[in-house]
């Protein structure tokens, strides 16, 4: 003979409160971090994958200016790759055959957004994002070529050390 | 005479908050914040080049008294420092200490340097080619300040006149040789 199953009495029309004390506690703390790290600087630079920055006690913030980004892979204006690093040095095809120093592909970039953005190609300026293990033969050329372009003021971007 | 309607208030009584609109915002806030928050935080080192530079390397030349610094870094021997005043030039080698650069020797020399010469705020940095980018943005962090709050450099200011206090050394890194062939 087959045994009587036990049923749960359940009240279906019954209502409940969810304690959400517990839930807001953690917004709050979540919110207090999020808030403590938001950048409130007038520009705010995306990390270039590929590029160890170096870390710095510095404490100036971004500023506007043309982004430059090299890994130990390639050189990039802004998000466009202009020549391939080998080695850590610039490929020897973008190099001007009568100066050692001179990127070709990234003046070409440099002179075009002069004529594209004549207000900020003004102020000179030039945000680098370098990886920290590159040496300062290839900083120099970035430096050389941007300088002749008309781009003297170099920004070195690093992260905050501790 | 009519008689005074007084209010039945119970201290004891428990209310429950509503917590539910904060919690709304909350949900509403943290996502935006989470997009929007830079979790990498980076900052960046000024650096000048001689172009820009020329005027206040002109009104140094002009300034015979003034001293002239250069770090030349090179990768195997240390950092060079070179100091010509007056037409004197004093070298002293910052050796390194295990195939590495000697930061603390040379962040003690540079404020030696500062005191000697309060009114010199820009030094030249000469890497040679195979010098990593690290080691200059590390020594340019020993250059720029000095890193105990005890120690300020007293200076005067050419606009008022009056004497200030700095913990500043070198903030002016010019990477000289750069347009060098």
């Amino acid at each position: 003979m087959a045994r009587n199953r036990y049923q749960v009495p359940t009240k279906k029309n019954q209502s409940f409160t969810l304690n959400i004390t517990s839930m807001t506690d953690m917004f709050t703390i979540l919110l207090v971090f999020l808030l403590q790290s938001f950048s409130a600087g007038e520009v705010t630079l995306e990390p270039v994958g590929g590029v160890r920055l170096p870390s710095s006690n510095t404490e100036k913030n971004p500023i506007n200016g043309v982004k430059l980004s090299i890994s130990p892979t390639e050189l990039k204006y802004e998000e466009t790759v202009v020549a391939r690093i080998q080695n850590n040095q610039v490929e020897a095809s973008a190099i001007d055959s009568s100066d050692s120093n001179f990127i070709k592909p990234l003046f070409d970039q440099l002179e075009a957004f002069n004529k594209k953005d004549p207000t900020l190609a003004k102020t000179g300026k030039v945000l680098l994002q370098a990886d920290e293990s590159l040496p300062y033969s290839t900083i120099r050329k970035i430096m050389y070529t941007a300088s002749m372009a008309g781009f003297p003021n170099v920004k070195l971007v690093t992260t905050v050390s501790n | 005479m009519r008689r005074r309607f007084k209010l039945n208030i119970n201290h004891n009584s428990e209310f429950e908050l509503d917590l539910a609109p904060l919690l709304a915002v909350m949900v509403k806030l943290v996502p935006v914040l989470l997009v929007s928050s830079a979790f990498v935080q980076m900052m960046i080192i000024e650096t000048e080049l001689p172009q820009v530079v020329q005027e206040a390397i002109k009104q140094q030349d002009n300034n015979v008294k003034s001293a002239h610094i250069t770090l030349e870094v090179n990768k195997v021997d240390g950092v060079k420092i070179i100091v010509e005043n007056n037409g004197e030039e004093k070298v002293e080698v910052i050796a390194n200490k295990d195939k590495k650069i000697d930061l603390a020797s040379l962040h003690a020399k540079l404020i030696q340097l500062k005191q000697a010469n309060p009114q010199v705020f820009k030094i030249d940095l000469s890497p040679d080619a195979d010098v990593a980018y690290k080691d200059l943005v590390a020594i340019m962090d020993e250059a720029r300040k000095s890193k105990s709050n005890d120690i300020k450099f007293k200076f005067t200011d050419t606009k008022t006149g009056l004497e200030s206090q700095t913990d500043y050394m070198f903030p002016e890194i010019v990477f000289s040789n750069v347009m060098d062939g």
